[in-house]
């Protein structure tokens, strides 16, 4: 980190420090050096940006700007600070889309819920919000929010005329045989996204999503619940893995109370992570084959996924809203008859895999249609910051489980699987292999439960949780796990002696993942679209909060 | 009195609804069985009353003509297609001595009509005021005109090899020896056939994921009945049709009879089915490509063996 | 006369057809309850890709303010008789999202529902345990709750 601390010697700083031996954590004195910093640290080597986030502090009459900047080959990452005004008409800083083309979207976000003007941005439009809520800057402190409420069906009327009128624009501009399709919210092949497609005939001119539809304000909803109760709003992240969300709440929290976790809770945390990986894997391949009209291995998948709900049923007491991790370790003791659910799991998984790959995997017809569609390379993962299985399946060697281990993978041997290449096939490729590793990561995880409840190391009945008391001190954190899609961060602020979160930012991988899109799908067929759309593996819910 | 006979009961009004009723359990069933589920199961035994119920409701729900629409396209092609879809059936020898129109241009008749009926599935896209309709009936022409050119030259194969066009002569001269020569002809029409109904991997025009639900978007209630009473019409012909032009129609192992034409039908439903369960869709510009480059060139190779065939093995 | 009716009434709730449209997180228990092991085709259920085809609709959990237009819309073009069904905590009240000022609290006052299914979200057999109920409301030949009021008949979409 030595040469890194050393590009920033001829800028004004406030404080350069070591965090967590992976980052470091500068304050810029001015906001006018923030795209001379840019252009240094990207020559450095240091090409992505996972997300950029105000905090506001009204007291202070300031906003605190954040830049978490990655290094994909090194894992050294950076973490910037800068302070600009919070008066509407001075709040304004640099762009730095022009040099890091992964921010276009963070920095849209952050227009319209707080209001900062970056200048010299592309294409600063709405974004996100409903049409209501336009020119009102809904996350800043002090907005009315229940007077704005009042008026239901005035902003109904508001959103229903802004629809309008954008319709009326597309026909009076285009003619002949070009027209804009709506891969509409209620698309049998979509789920709640609208993607305006330009086509001309069946050829593909221009796509330009439009997200928004289950925008739930997550982030302004655990200001008004308990640390506790936050648990609530954020396993709802996205329904399909639910457990690997709060566990990247719970480490954060417990990082600001300054408390250790025991051991058997670390490896009930690895192990209900892996359950929830598999679970969103298996209903990711059968929703790949969806998009191409063969429902054969969905249901396939959905019969094997049944096993592994039975053994979260078995711990927590529901299938999919579980609400099993909490700040301090995992919620529920352990009793025997979960781990035997486990075995009898992985069993139906040994008989039925490889049906799976000898009938699906290696389909003639798939591989016809998916080798050669929806290429990326190795440069466009730097340059816009993807992660996960997108990243992995173009060669790029990330996995925040061996990079920065956290709960306790230190102790579990696994390893990157990556393949080359990049195409929609390569990444059902890397699915399927991940799936695999996971059933060994939990064959392990169970035999060290099991051997350390028998030689009585672990006491399945009381170490599971710890206390953490109900108001914090002040301080802030960042915290990163491995979720099934990607690279989930959350960046947790909170103030002396307070019983609710004062800001939480949520990084979700699929918002990223979406921003490529049209990058992907210029000049192919309209047949292209829900093949490369399912290969990204996308989810909704993570992509609005 | 047995014209009335042919026309309302066999083979005429009462056979097609029930063989509709069947055929679309039947579908869904052994769809479920390689699902590992089951399908329908509880009305009736084993579920065989579900199908009268569906089309039940279909006949009593509200028939909405959206505003836009070309009135005579719209509200017009629901009923001459199913018209058109049954008549094919007066050529086709159900039993032993039974056929409705004896005539010595059997194959002829049977191809030009049920090549000419997804034409007017064409005029329906283009009539409904939607733009995914149109699309479907885009692509459902372009299907079209590339598999009916293999369909016709591979269902001209046993015409030449026996030398006539009458159906219940082709039927009465097939034996194993012949079958077997014929059977790369037979490969070849399925195939075609496939490309015709729309059925998996051609299923293009009717693409769920792709383009909502093709030409068939806007239509609801009565209009939707006839149009599917249609579609399982032409199942009904071109399954016969191929069995009576390659396998031997109506003649079986032990003894002769119309069950042995309706189970060699099952059976090629079965296989269709599992094609369905086991494959998805393929692009517009793939099917293209294999149709051109391998399916016509193909039928035409197939014509040549075939006549080389009747020269020096069967030796006329 | 009227016992032909009753049979097309019975016909008609035997095999009530569902238009796909997720607006929330409950539809993944609605595609646990196609899978085998819940399988809801043993009753005649089916999925329709368009609308015009379909008799039930599902609210599936959360509704936003900016998909409420989509879903007025998909249930005016439903062809008669057609039914409501709202699945899940959200759709009652606002679920785990009450506090929240992005998700409408009172969908079922703007278009309302024939049957309520609980839970969070709710089970496949519970699912199809509130099917039965329209079931028996089909059958009977009573009218839909949304045909006969509602605040959707005021509101533009």
């Amino acid at each position: 980190m030595e040469n890194i601390k050393e590009l920033f010697e001829p800028f004004n700083t406030q404080y350069i420090e070591l965090y967590k031996e992976n980052w470091l954590k500068v304050k810029l004195e001015s906001s006018s050096d923030l795209l001379d910093v840019a252009r240094v640290i990207k020559n450095h080597g240091i090409r992505s940006i996972a997300t950029v986030s105000p905090t506001d502090f009204i007291e202070d009459n300031i906003f605190e700007m954040n830049y978490f900047f990655e290094d994909l080959n090194t894992y050294k990452n950076v973490w910037l600070k800068v302070d600009i005004p919070r008066e509407l008409s001075e709040c304004k800083i640099d762009s730095i889309t022009p040099l890091f083309a992964g921010a276009n979207w963070h920095e849209r976000e952050a227009h319209s819920m707080y209001g900062v003007h970056f200048i010299n941005h592309p294409d600063l439009s709405w974004f996100i919000v409903s049409a209501d809520y336009y020119g009102k800057f809904p996350f800043r402190k002090g907005f009315d929010w229940k007077a704005h409420e009042q008026n239901l069906i005035e902003n109904m009327n508001t959103i229903v005329d802004d629809l309008y009128d954008e319709h009326g624009s597309n026909d009076k501009r285009l003619d002949g045989s070009k027209t804009i399709l709506n891969w509409g919210p209620t698309h049998p092949a979509s789920g709640p996204i609208r993607l305006k497609v330009e086509v001309d005939g069946e050829e593909i001119l221009a796509i330009e999503p439009d997200i928004g539809y289950v925008w739930r304000a997550l982030e302004h909803l655990v200001e008004e619940k308990d640390f506790l109760g936050s648990i609530v709003a954020l396993e709802r992240i996205c329904f399909m893995d639910n457990t690997n969300s709060m566990i990247c709440y719970a480490q954060a929290v417990e990082e600001i109370a300054g408390k250790e976790i025991t051991d058997f809770a670390k490896m009930m945390r690895v192990l209900l992570g892996e359950i929830g990986r598999i679970v969103s894997h298996l209903m990711g391949i059968g929703g790949f084959f969806n998009t191409m009209g063969l429902m054969t291995l969905f249901m396939w998948a959905i019969d094997l996924r049944e096993y592994f709900l039975d053994v979260l049923e078995n711990y927590s007491g529901a299938r999919v809203a579980t609400a099993s991790i909490e700040p301090g370790g995992v919620r529920y003791p352990l009793n025997m008859k979960t781990l035997e659910l486990l075995d009898v799991a992985i069993e139906e998984y040994e008989r039925t895999k490889d049906d799976f790959y000898n009938i699906f995997l290696k389909n003639p017809l798939m591989k016809s249609r998916a080798t050669k569609v929806g290429i990326i390379t190795k440069d466009e993962v730097h340059d816009f910051s993807l992660c996960g299985i997108v990243a992995r399946a173009s060669g790029v060697k990330t996995d925040i489980r061996l990079d920065e281990p956290y709960a306790a993978y230190d102790k579990i041997d696994m390893d990157y699987m990556i393949e080359e290449n990049g195409a929609a096939k390569n990444r059902l490729d890397v699915l399927f292999k991940e799936i695999a590793q996971s059933i060994s990561i939990l064959k392990q995880a169970s035999s060290d439960l099991r051997d350390g409840i028998k030689s009585q190391i672990y006491n399945p009945q009381k170490d599971h949780l710890v206390k953490i008391p109900k108001k914090l001190p002040a301080g802030e954190a960042i915290s990163r796990v491995e979720w099934s899609r990607g690279e989930l961060m959350m960046h947790l602020v909170t103030q002396e002696k307070a019983t609710s979160p004062y800001r939480l930012k949520i990084k979700a991988p699929s918002f990223n993942h979406t921003m490529i899109l049209e990058h992907l799908l210029k000049g192919q067929t309209l047949s292209d679209i829900p093949l490369v759309f399912g290969s990204l593996y996308i989810c909704q819910g993570d992509l609005d909060r | 009195m047995e014209f009335l006979f042919n026309i309302y009961i066999f083979p005429g009004i009462l056979f097609i609804l029930t063989w509709a009723v069947f055929v679309f359990w039947f579908f869904r069933k052994i769809l479920a069985t390689l699902h590992k589920r089951v399908g329908p199961h509880y009305n009736g035994y084993a579920g065989t009353m579900q199908t009268f119920y569906d089309f039940s409701k279909l006949l009593t729900k509200e028939s909405i003509t959206p505003k836009g629409v070309n009135p005579y396209l719209f509200s017009s092609i629901p009923l001459i297609a199913p018209m058109l879809a049954i008549i094919p059936v007066v050529f086709i020898p159900w039993m032993p001595n039974f056929v409705i129109i004896n005539s010595s241009y059997g194959v002829l008749g049977l191809v030009v009509l049920i090549g000419i009926e997804p034409f007017l599935l064409f005029l329906t896209g283009f009539g409904s005021n939607n733009k995914y309709s149109f699309l479907g009936g885009v692509r459902i022409l372009t299907q079209m005109i590339s598999m009916e050119t293999s369909f016709f030259l591979s269902a001209l194969s046993p015409a030449l090899l026996f030398s006539t066009m009458n159906l219940t002569e082709i039927a009465d001269m097939s034996s194993w020896f012949s079958t077997l020569i014929l059977f790369p002809g037979a490969m070849l029409f399925f195939v075609s056939i496939l490309g015709i109904l729309e059925q998996p991997p051609f299923n293009i025009p009717d693409a769920e994921q792709e383009i909502v639900y093709g030409f068939y978007t806007e239509y609801s209630g009565t209009n939707y009945f006839l149009l599917k009473l249609a579609e399982f019409a032409e199942f009904l012909v071109t399954f016969a049709a191929m069995v009576t032009l390659f396998f031997g129609g109506y003649h079986g192992l032990f003894f002769d009879g119309f069950i042995c034409l309706f189970i060699k039908m099952l059976i090629f439903a079965v296989l269709m089915i599992a094609i369905r369960a086991s494959n998805p869709r393929l692009r517009l510009s793939q099917m293209l490509e294999f149709a051109w480059s391998y399916l016509v060139p193909l039928s035409l190779l197939n014509i040549v063996w075939i006549l080389y065939a009747k020269q020096f093995i069967l030796g006329d | 006369m009227l016992k032909i009716l009753d049979f097309f009434d019975y016909a008609k709730s035997q095999s009530a057809w569902m238009v796909h449209f997720c607006s929330g997180c409950c539809s993944l228990e609605m595609a646990a309850a196609m899978g085998p092991r819940y399988d809801w085709e043993r009753y005649g259920y089916l999925v329709t890709p368009t609308p015009r085809q379909a008799d039930v609709i599902f609210i599936t959990g959360l509704v936003s303010k900016k998909i409420l237009p989509a879903l007025l819309r998909t249930y005016a073009q439903m062809p008669e008789p057609s039914y409501v069904a709202a699945m899940g905590a959200c759709a009652y009240d606002g679920g785990p999202y009450n506090d929240s000022v992005a998700v409408i609290k009172n969908v079922t006052e703007i278009l309302p529902a024939d049957v309520f299914i609980a839970g969070c979200p709710p089970v496949p057999e519970a699912i199809i345990t509130g099917l039965d109920e329209i079931k028996g409301k089909i059958a009977r030949g009573e009218p839909s709750v949304a045909s006969q009021g509602g605040l959707w008949k005021q509101m533009k979409f």
